[in-house]
């Protein structure tokens, strides 16, 4: 199995890492990155649980060669916190209930994050447009779409 | 008792901030030094016989641990709920009886190895013809799924109240109606995850998520013959449950790979495995007759319900009682006779899932109940209330609730909920069609009359630094239960949130706590906890009492201090009491035990009701839910921002259930066994206007009068949505996913009402 020479950016911190040809993005973060924050639901892009960021770009880390991701940026969950100080959406799901079980939240805050950098005031239907690759069984998504309806109220940069 | 200031409030669940920032460990994100990783060989054949497996290439394999089959167990290498006759690994000469069976599994030093080993087994079946269905598998002669099974029925239940002969000769109008189910899949994003090791002393440690970690011990128990004692199972924080993790599901795999091959190994089931392995919703099929008089009395039903039980017994027998019990739902009827059967199949397997076999039954009794009212000429919601059970009358049931019946209480909300029923547009092929239904979704602390009864145990410990902990054997899913527990010991301590810490889902930790179903934790651990509680709460006051010279009775725990209620400046703070008993010797650790009382089962019933307003657009067949309302009574809302969130939850299950899901089958394989061929309701797919509300008629038995919320909001949900349709296109409808091309082919049909 041949093997690549990989750096890549992921939450600001460079890596040079030797992958093989066939592994994912996600198993890249997760088994050699140790960044399990990002998960895996399906590994076939039809859950939406793995989204990160690739410059700035929701992608399905499932779906994304490592190796394609040479000299990109990455950002995970694990990377949008500033120190103690958690995302502003990060404390909006925590206040509106918008985690259950938790396991598609990674992944639907990711994919919240690029839609509000992208559109500062969704309405309801285009929050809900921008989610429908991301699956939650728990919630019935409405508390999600009301956390993200609240940060986008708040003008709060992202 | 009084209710402080954080039990009803909407806090922020304690689990929150991890599950925000990704700092949560479910099992899959566990690693352990020199994990090794596992991977089941399934059967591919719903039905074969197992003529050889031959393992020489996967073993041969480097980096290739162990290979194991069933020669290679100890015990007696058979587990499952109700009956243990469930095969850990098929082995050579046995029959397969679905495509979740296993017949070796393999220990490697990576997953991608583990899959390709896995790949490299060789079995060479003899492939059989499969029972695909019921009415198959009753037929006289047919094979059987288990030689000790007749008629491949796995169950039977039968009830029956005063005369339903008679009943129905007085009857002046009587329907009656067949109503088909579909198989629907739990669909929890988290896949059957875990990690097991052996210590040194010969302890088999399974982390794995999952929801009953006392029965999953158990399993381990009967299937490999390790001593109880030698058995620990953590829960991990759960991806989804909903009932398709309730059994065993693969921590007896787990705990096997761990002994055989001496190394720690990780099983993450893929997607498609997921799928296939655990048991699902039952499909049913329900014949149901209604009898009354010309003014919507009813005065007898019959009923009569197949489902498909798939290859195993497992939770299939409560099930199916269930279903059967939940015929007759929240509505006086004298006379009744009901009948439900579960039969084998070589399908995938049927068990536990949120609503657990009430959902169905829901759907026929008030799919029936709107076609009776369309007889009778009567408003659908009219007829339900003449007939709804009175605050005096038990149900007819086998099941003997002892919650305050509030039917007409919740009518009334609901009605002012949905307020007029819109208009379509004028000259608009959309019709709008409206419906509103009622259940009384039950809960148990310990229920099951052919398994006896179950208590519910809880710890609770002071330290001496003034802090909580709680242990507390049920399982988190997502639920909320462990925010529950921790707003009860904060309430009870007068301490914030932040000084109380739950440790959930542990046989060793934990005191017996049985299964996280039956919506019964808040209800019986809460219990349990409050008992608990209760017991340290004495020692403190005895101790601050003496210390501070006042009467026990003057004293209450409130704002982190035990004070005097006449003069809170006389007070001692928490921490400094809890240092105190610790130096004195007091015992501040205490178990409360909660089970129903000798002569009876405990449970409760939380009435709800259910409104819809969707419009169907008789050009396309496109279906659109304007709005959806989901009124319960809880007894007490203990945390509202949680309890909405169960019911939305609840409500968005029971709308894919109605409208797109089916986990179907041709032959026993499964055909749709991914995200992208089985879908379920995404963000746009919810209803335009979502109201979820709770009103609270205490319940006596329960903590600060709760009840149990978990399954409640899908039970009468999916009826309603149907029926709502069915009122906006005028055709009946009978059978579930209704999806725009069933539309179109009904109105085709014509099959008006
Ligand atoms: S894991 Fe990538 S989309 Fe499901
Ligand atoms: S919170 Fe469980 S899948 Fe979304």
């Amino acid at each position: 199995m041949s093997t690549h020479q990989l750096t890549l950016t992921v939450n600001g911190e460079q890596h040079h890492l030797q992958v093989d040809a066939q592994r994912s993005l996600l198993d890249l973060l997760r088994e050699e990155l140790g960044l399990t924050g990002t998960k895996k639901g399906c590994n076939a892009g039809d859950c939406g649980a793995c989204t990160v960021l690739m410059d700035g770009a929701p992608v399905n880390a499932c779906l994304v060669l490592a190796v394609q991701t040479g000299g990109r940026e990455i950002t995970t969950i694990e990377g949008i916190a500033s120190g103690d100080k958690l995302h502003p959406l990060q404390e909006a799901f925590i206040e509106h209930g918008a985690a259950q079980c938790g396991f598609c939240t990674p992944g639907v805050i990711m994919n919240s994050i690029a839609l509000l950098r992208e559109t500062r005031q969704p309405t309801r239907a285009e929050i809900q447009e921008a989610l429908s690759g991301n699956l939650c069984r728990c919630t019935g998504y409405f508390q999600i779409i009301d956390a993200i309806a609240a940060v986008a109220a708040s003008g709060e940069p992202v | 008792m009084a209710i402080g200031s954080i039990v009803g409030k909407g806090v922020a669940r304690v689990d929150a901030r991890g599950k925000v920032t990704g700092q949560t460990k479910y099992a899959g994100d566990m690693r352990l030094p020199n994990m090794h990783h596992g991977k089941l060989v399934f059967s591919p054949h719903p039905r074969a016989r197992v003529l050889a497996i031959d393992c020489s290439a996967a073993v041969a394999m480097a980096g290739v641990k162990r290979v194991i089959t069933a020669r290679d167990l100890t015990g007696s290498g058979r587990y499952g709920y109700d009956v243990a006759h469930r095969p850990v690994l098929v082995a050579e000469g046995e029959e397969t009886r679905y495509i979740g069976d296993v017949v070796a599994m393999v220990v490697a030093v990576s997953e991608e190895l583990a899959s390709r080993a896995a790949q490299a087994v060789v079995v060479r079946y003899e492939v059989l013809p499969p029972l695909t269905s019921p009415r198959q598998a009753m037929a006289e002669g047919a094979y059987l799924v288990h030689a000790d099974a007749p008629g491949n029925r796995c169950c039977k239940r039968e009830f029956s109240h005063g005369d339903v002969v008679a009943g129905f000769a007085r009857s002046e109008v009587v329907v009656e109606h067949t109503y088909k189910t579909p198989r629907q899949e739990q669909a929890f994003l988290e896949t059957e995850s875990g990690v097991a090791y052996q210590d040194e002393a010969g302890v088999v440690h399974v982390l794995s998520s999952l929801q009953d970690p006392y029965g999953v011990a158990e399993d381990i128990h009967l299937a490999l013959a390790i001593p109880k004692s030698r058995i620990h199972i953590k829960g991990t924080p759960v991806g989804g449950g909903f009932g398709g993790k309730l059994n065993t599901t693969i921590q007896v795999h787990l705990a096997a790979m761990a002994c055989l091959a001496g190394v720690p190994v990780m099983l993450v089931l893929d997607r498609e495995e997921s799928f296939i392995f655990h048991a699902k919703r039952h499909p049913t099929e329900i014949r149901l007759k209604l009898g009354a008089k010309r003014d919507g009395t009813i005065l007898a039903m019959e009923g009569e319900v197949i489902s498909d039980a798939g290859p195993y017994s497992g939770r299939s027998p409560e099930v199916v009682g269930l279903t059967m019990s939940a015929l007759l739902g929240p509505y006086r009827i004298a006379n009744v006779a009901t009948r439900a059967q579960g039969i084998y199949t070589n399908n995938l397997d049927s068990g536990a899932f949120r609503g657990f076999g009430a959902p169905q039954a829901a759907i026929a009794r008030e799919g029936l109940l709107d076609k009776l009212a369309r007889e009778l000429g009567l408003e659908p919601l009219e007829l339900r209330r003449r007939n709804f059970l009175q605050p005096d009358s038990r149900p007819a049931s086998p099941m003997l609730g002892d919650s305050p019946v509030s039917l007409e209480a919740l009518a009334e909300k609901i009605i002012a909920r949905m307020g007029p029923k819109p208009e379509p547009a004028v000259g608009s092929s959309k019709r709008i069609g409206r419906s509103i239904c009622f259940d009384m979704p039950v809960f148990d602390v310990g229920a099951i009359p052919t398994l006896g009864k179950s208590g519910v145990g809880a710890t609770v410990e002071v330290h001496s630094d003034g802090g909580v902990s709680v242990y507390a054997g049920g399982t988190e899913l997502g639920q909320g239960i462990t925010t529950v527990l921790a707003q009860f010991a904060a309430d009870q301590f007068g301490l914030p949130m932040e000084a109380i810490r739950v440790e959930m889902s542990d046989n060793w930790t934990c005191p017996r706590a049985g299964r996280t179903s039956a919506s019964r934790l808040t209800f019986g651990l809460g219990n349990a906890l409050l008992l608990a509680i209760e017991a340290v709460r004495q020692t403190l006051l005895t101790r601050a009492a003496t210390t501070l010279g006042i009467a026990r009775e003057e004293l209450r725990f409130v704002a982190g201090q035990v004070q005097s209620c006449s003069a809170p400046e006389r007070a001692i703070a928490f921490a400094e009491l809890a240092q105190l008993c610790w130096d004195k010797g007091d015992n501040l650790r205490e178990e409360g035990w909660f089970r129903a009382a000798e002569d009876r089962y405990m449970y409760g019933h939380t009435f709800m009701a259910a409104g819809a307003d969707v419009a169907v657009d008789l050009a396309t067949g496109e279906i659109e839910v304007l709005k959806l309302a989901n009124v319960l009574d809880m007894g007490k809302v203990l945390n509202p921002v949680m309890a909405y969130g169960q019911i939305y939850g609840g409500a968005v299950q029971a709308l894919g259930y109605a409208l797109m899901e089916n986990m179907v089958t041709k032959d026993g394989l499964a055909k749709t066994p991914s995200f992208a061929e089985y879908a379920i309701p995404t963000a746009v797919d919810i209803p335009f206007e979502f109201v979820a509300e709770g009103i609270e008629t205490p319940y006596p038995t329960g903590p600060f009068g709760a009840k149990g919320i978990g399954e409640a909001a899908l039970n009468c949900t999916t009826p309603t949505l149907l029926n709502a349709i069915a009122d906006a296109i005028g055709v009946e409808l009978d059978a579930i996913p209704v999806a725009q091309e069933h539309i179109l082919a009904a109105i085709h049909q014509q099959k008006r009402i």
